[in-house]
């Protein structure tokens, strides 16, 4: 039981590092990042 | 066998709630004071380690802790892996009144919010997986040691004599070295001007430093872990200290700005909280008096120095926790008096002059092992992850850009 749980973290842990980041207004997306999205400062 | 009391498990366990609310006061006093376009991402920050150093204290985080020491009262073992015989039984080494898993639960929630505080510091342009890989490596190779250093009966600076009450070195001098740190490791945000950083919320940030003070009685009374006269001690000196640091940063800002400023209460009272937190349990309510003046004085100028110094720990976690904690643990081997606490030392003012110097012992061997640790963990991480968001991200905001939300609408 103790294994299984230390692997399931281990999983999440992959997860996180391997998961996108960046929401719409990245560098990557389409459309290209549009200041004006955000909220005011 | 040690037997459980009713009364003393009651109280821990309603501590541990009390502290546990203290991670959410934290979002919403850290959430109050960053831009709009970040206080998801800055919420979430806090909200997250929540659910992560839960899972990992139960895991490991536990047992390197308070585990059985592993013999040079450095670290705890693997005995209580995933809590591996903790269990309603109490232990026979802390709170042996209550069950050895309402101790635990009580110790996780310092755990928890330990590193939430130090992500005041990256506020507003930390990438939010390094964010997680950094809480998972800051919470198990620098508070995992130190909470055993300090509270383990093996822990080398324990065995030393340190005192610290509740966490003052093992809580916040830890965060807030780190945090200066990651300011410096992550360098100042994008096109930082004065006018852009004026926090977003402010009864965000005070209804967050208020339920911070609620939670606070969980941790300083609470860490008693027993129903008795020490906790009400503890939690006397923590409302007084609380409450005098907070009159008086409101006076300096009066007379230094003009404004007697809300802000400045709500944060004169947190670090009045902090600098309380080693002393609770054994110092008078007048020495309570005192450490609140003095730490509301001692952070104001920290405050205003780190802005002089242009340093962007974004919310001042080093000046009221980094420079709060050290100035109450210090305190704490000037204030300490075996009259409120037999099973503590006397201070200075009781003719211990050697305990000032084991404090500050304390102080520098935890300053010194949280700065180099939490460097070398960003330096890892940010080979692998980019800890800093690209700079499109940074003026979009954290919360669309990271987390595809916003946290109002236009």
């Amino acid at each position: 039981m103790v294994i299984a749980a230390l692997i399931c973290f281990v999983a999440l842990l992959i997860a996180w590092i391997v998961a996108p980041d960046e929401g719409p207004t990245s560098e990557r997306s389409a459309p290209a990042f549009e200041p004006e999205m955000a909220p005011a400062a | 066998m040690p037997e459980i009391n009713a009364g003393d498990t009651a109280w821990v366990l309603t501590s541990t709630a009390l502290v546990m609310l203290m991670t959410p006061g934290l979002a919403l006093f850290y959430g109050g004071l960053v831009r709009r376009k970040n206080v998801l991402s800055t919420i979430m920050h806090s909200f997250f380690i929540l659910g992560l150093v839960s899972v990992t204290w139960v895991l490991w985080g536990y047992t390197l802790a308070f585990g059985p020491d592993t013999g040079m009262g450095l670290i705890g073992g693997l005995d209580w892996i995933a809590l591996e015989g903790v269990t309603g039984e109490p232990s026979d080494v802390y709170a042996t009144t209550v069950p050895h898993l309402a101790f635990m639960a009580f110790q996780m929630m310092f755990a928890i919010i330990t590193p939430a505080l130090i992500t005041g510091a990256f506020a507003e342009r930390k990438r939010f997986k390094a964010f997680v890989l950094f809480a998972v490596a800051w919470s198990t190779l620098v508070y995992a040691p130190i909470a055993h250093w300090v509270w383990s009966p093996d822990g080398w600076l324990f065995n030393l004599g340190v005192l610290d009450f509740a966490g003052g070195t093992v809580v916040h001098l830890s965060s807030g070295v780190a945090a200066l740190v990651a300011a410096l490791f992550i360098g100042r945000r994008a096109g930082l001007i004065e006018a852009a950083t004026e926090p977003h919320d402010v009864p965000m940030t005070v209804l967050g430093a208020g339920l911070l003070w609620f939670g606070w009685f969980g941790f300083n009374a609470g860490s008693a872990l027993g129903a008795n006269g020490l906790a009400a001690t503890a939690f006397v000196t923590t409302n007084t200290a609380a409450a005098m640091a907070a009159i008086t940063w409101v006076t300096i800002s009066w007379l230094h700005k003009g404004t007697p400023s809300v802000l400045g209460a709500a944060i004169g009272a947190v670090a009045g909280l902090v600098a309380i937190t080693p002393a609770a349990g054994y110092v008078t309510p007048a020495a309570a008096i005192l450490i609140g003046l003095g730490v509301g004085v001692v952070c104001y100028g920290a405050a205003q120095l780190r802005l002089r110094a242009r340093v962007d720990d974004a919310l001042d976690v080093f000046a009221v926790h980094g420079v709060g904690g050290a100035f109450g643990a210090v305190a704490t081997g000037v204030f300490a008096t075996v009259a409120v606490n037999a099973a503590g030392v006397d201070g200075l003012l009781a003719g211990n002059g050697g305990q000032v110097l084991t404090q500050l012992l304390a102080v520098g061997v935890v300053a010194a092992y949280s700065a180099v640790v939490t460097a070398g963990i960003l330096f890892v991480i940010n080979l692998v992850v980019a800890i800093r968001v690209p700079a499109p991200a940074e003026e979009a905001g954290l919360d669309l850009a990271q987390h595809g939300e916003i946290a109002y609408q236009p």
